[in-house]
């Protein structure tokens, strides 16, 4: 005779420990982020910090056998760049010093691998192998050689989470090239297969711009230092409730290529954020 | 006398089993944190945390998959959290669907345990980016482009594994 009862207790007990798990699931998802983030840190500092460190070396070894060549060409075509400015450079501080100004400030900054995953959500956020004991702190902005990346989100010892542009929690203050016309940028999906971009709000009906301006970080608001290139102006939204003009900025970075990074160091150790001047991005 | 189990009679499940079946989950890990992305990194890549959770759906009760789901979505969760909590949902939810299926649906053959990794991992991208509030144009392209690639590469390492080590996996596969 087969035993239901038994194979009743075993679907109860399978049915317990599934509610359990939901349960936990559930308050992980509903976790307010900055818990979420220490959650994060924690995990990466202690459990995981095997695999953090395992996937860091792997990242290290391919960039060593794959993408070296690529680095010295973009070393060569920077030392060919900074020869080539080097006149303008001593200009500049000649002028700088007939005026009475002292040398521009310049930001420190953390350079860093990207730790891909092979996950649906990559992209959005990007793991760094660069953390707490490289000077990164909470907040510090992330930019690459093209432009404004993201913000750092949650900081471990050894390794760091990116807050890219293209996920849906990032804003920014950014401004025109000429510092004539403010807004703020936020992601949005542009047409019927909804491509990644940003968009330019809080612009003025009477303020407008042509496709192709380049769109800058202001500095306001604390997170990121101005004159980070953003992107590009490549046309113009209908604000629904005519308040308005909505312009769409094609973004000079992509989260889901990027190997290398720059952490602007601006956090101090208290936590508190140090706006940036905007006089020198790296 | 072959010490193969051929899938003709009952098995008894040994010690060493056990220990064959976390040797090749072990060498799966290794795989996934380190010769994989020392290799090539990117979209469409097989996820190996995701296969270890299939293969772990074939030998556990769907209560123990579940609870398998949730730490290897814990995992993925720390590792690239888009949306804390979104992987972990997703994997207790595939763990105990796979597990759960396996035992009342599924037959237990080389196509099914195929389409299943194929299958499951498609369905897990795409909770996963439903869960981060990901855009409709991220969803389309991960529903038509890059989950059905990515479930093709990792159904055809499952394949391999399957094939490679079905008698420490102690997979029954009818023939």
């Amino acid at each position: 005779m087969r035993d239901y009862g038994g194979r009743d207790a075993a679907a109860a007990a399978d049915l317990l420990v599934l509610g359990a798990c939901v349960v936990v699931a559930l308050l992980g998802y509903v976790l307010p982020r900055p818990f979420a983030a220490e959650v994060v840190t924690t995990l990466r500092q202690t459990a995981l910090r095997p695999a953090v460190a395992l996937r860091e070396r792997a990242a290290r070894d391919r960039i060593s056998r794959f993408a070296l060549a690529g680095i010295q060409a973009s070393r060569d075509s920077l030392a060919l760049r900074v020869m080539r400015d080097s006149t303008l450079r001593r200009e500049n501080v000649a002028l700088r010093r007939l005026v009475g100004l002292g040398e521009a400030t310049t930001m420190p900054w953390v350079g860093g691998a990207v730790l891909h995953q092979p996950s649906a959500t990559d992209g959005l956020t990007l793991s760094l192998n660069v953390g707490r004991e490289d000077g990164i702190h909470q907040f510090d902005p992330v930019l690459t050689a093209d432009g404004l990346l993201g913000y750092i989100w949650s900081v471990a010892a050894q390794s760091s989470v990116v807050l890219t542009w293209m996920h849906p929690d990032f804003g920014a203050s950014a401004v025109t090239a000429d510092g004539a016309i403010l807004g703020f940028v936020q992601p949005v999906s542009v047409g019927r297969l909804g491509h990644p971009m940003l968009e330019l709000r809080g612009v003025a009906l009477s303020d407008s711009l042509s496709d192709g301006a380049e769109i800058l970080s202001s500095g306001l608001g604390g997170v990121f230092p101005g004159q980070i290139p953003i992107g590009r102006i490549v046309g113009i939204e209908p604000d629904p409730l005519g308040y308005e003009r909505l312009y769409r900025v094609a973004p000079h970075t992509n989260p889901g290529t990027i190997s290398h990074v720059m952490v602007l160091t601006t956090s101090t150790e208290d936590g508190s954020v140090a706006t940036g001047t905007g006089e020198s991005p790296p | 006398m072959s010490h193969v189990w051929t899938g003709t009679g009952p098995r008894r499940r040994r010690s060493s089993d056990r220990l064959r079946f976390g040797l090749v989950i072990s060498i799966l890990l290794l795989l996934e944190f380190y010769l994989r992305p020392s290799l090539i990194e990117g979209r469409g890549m097989p996820d190996l945390l995701l296969l270890v959770l299939l293969l772990l759906c074939l030998r556990l009760s769907p209560g123990m998959a579940a609870l398998a789901g949730l730490a290897i979505g814990l995992t993925i969760d720390v590792l690239s959290p888009a949306r804390f909590g979104a992987n972990m949902i997703a994997h207790v939810a595939l763990g105990y669907g796979a597990a759960w299926g396996r035992a009342v649906f599924f037959a237990d053959n080389l196509a099914v345990n195929v389409g299943l990794f194929l299958f499951g991992t498609w369905c897990r991208n795409l909770a996963v980016l439903l869960l981060s509030g990901a855009a409709l144009g991220r969803l389309t392209a991960e529903a038509l482009i890059w989950g059905p690639l990515q479930g093709l590469t990792t159904a055809a390492v499952g394949l391999l594994v399957v094939i490679l080590f079905r008698d420490w996996l102690a997979i029954r596969i009818d023939r």
